[in-house]
């Protein structure tokens, strides 16, 4: 077999005159074992480069990659999908994103039942109660006057506070 | 590029963006955060998305400056590869004089040729591996490197010529 052809396009590889395409053919040339032995010392030049094309990432990068970008809180990458290929994808960015509110739902909640019940059970004290200001500096306490608070008496202190345990116990 | 999506046009580039991350930087974990840094920032700034010309180009730029920064920060310098070079240059040659073996022998090769890829300076190796691995043009290489053609070309002549002369030095001496 003559090797000229293949002799010229490696000369004009070394000299960077060659094409993307005869570039590609003297991979695939080089890529049969038996190359004649004057040939031998380049095989390794090509092996190497498609050796190196095969370098690649796992799928476990794009799934990291989606969650790092949904945890940013934008705008998901990938809520434009118009075709199912990648099904799981937004489910899972989206999985992501919501879980990291999550525990400050479930605490406004919290926080909101319990000044409701509260304040319905000030409510009800308010009915029976005589002086309103003592029970507003329970209420607001931070905002009134230390002195308002020397006229509640101890018995409404101790009904108050056994009412608001009583209503935490309910949103146990 | 009209329609952009993260998807469909950013995202597959991947391999690409970490082949020329780990040809810069030569470590496959700092290859793989500098992948992930370009998406990051590709992403941020995809309002500008609709004025670029080339996506790839794009990203591919920003990888290398990013991989660069990893690599100068680690300190790693084209020396330290070559002082690596040499020595196992002799255990190679050693190692082929013991076992005669061609199948043994072809392997030494391909290690060799993989160590000589490494040592070339940062711009030839990355321009070799835009050109032959991922098979970009001349005008490609520049708009990504922005260099300009004959600058890319002056380069890949230097690579190749280098890797050619030491595959051939290492067949007449070493093997």
């Amino acid at each position: 077999m003559d090797y000229k052809y293949i002799e010229q396009l490696l000369e004009r590889y070394w000299a960077c005159e060659t094409s993307l395409h005869e570039e590609q053919i003297l991979r695939t040339f080089f890529q049969q074992e038996e190359v004649p032995a004057h040939l031998m010392p380049y095989k390794a030049v090509f092996d190497v480069q498609r050796e190196k094309a095969e370098v690649s990432l796992g799928e476990e990068f794009d799934t990291r990659m989606i969650d790092l970008l949904s945890r940013q809180g934008e705008a998901l990458p990938f809520e434009e999908t118009e075709n199912g290929v990648v099904k799981a994808l937004p489910l899972h960015g989206g999985a992501g994103r919501r879980s990291f509110f999550r525990p400050f739902y479930q605490a406004a909640g919290l926080v909101a039942l319990i000044l409701t019940i509260g304040m319905a059970a000030q409510q009800s004290f308010d009915g029976e109660g005589k002086s309103q200001q003592p029970q507003y500096a329970q209420t607001d306490s931070m905002e009134c006057p230390a002195q308002e608070f020397t006229p509640l008496l101890e018995q409404q202190a101790a009904e108050l506070t056994r009412e608001q345990t009583d209503s935490m116990s309910l949103t146990r | 590029m009209k329609k952009v999506s993260f998807r469909d046009d950013v995202l597959p580039l991947k391999n690409r963006l970490y082949r020329l991350a780990l040809r810069i930087t030569l470590n496959p974990a700092e290859a793989e955060d500098a992948v992930q840094d370009t998406l990051i920032k590709v992403w941020e700034r995809r309002e500008e998305w609709e004025r670029i010309e080339s996506i790839e180009a794009y990203a591919l730029t920003i990888c290398r400056n990013i991989s660069l920064d990893m690599a100068g920060k680690a300190g790693r310098g084209n020396v330290q590869l070559n002082e690596e070079l040499s020595t196992s240059n002799v255990q190679c040659s050693m190692f082929n004089v013991q076992t005669p073996d061609e199948n043994q022998e072809q392997k030494e090769r391909i290690a060799l040729v993989r160590k000589l890829m490494d040592t070339l300076p940062e711009v030839q190796r990355s321009i070799m591996e835009l050109r032959d691995i991922e098979g970009k043009t001349y005008q490609e290489i520049a708009n990504i490197l922005r260099l300009n053609e004959s600058q890319v070309k002056v380069y890949l002549h230097r690579a190749r010529t280098g890797i050619r002369q030491q595959a051939e030095k290492i067949e007449k001496y070493g093997l």
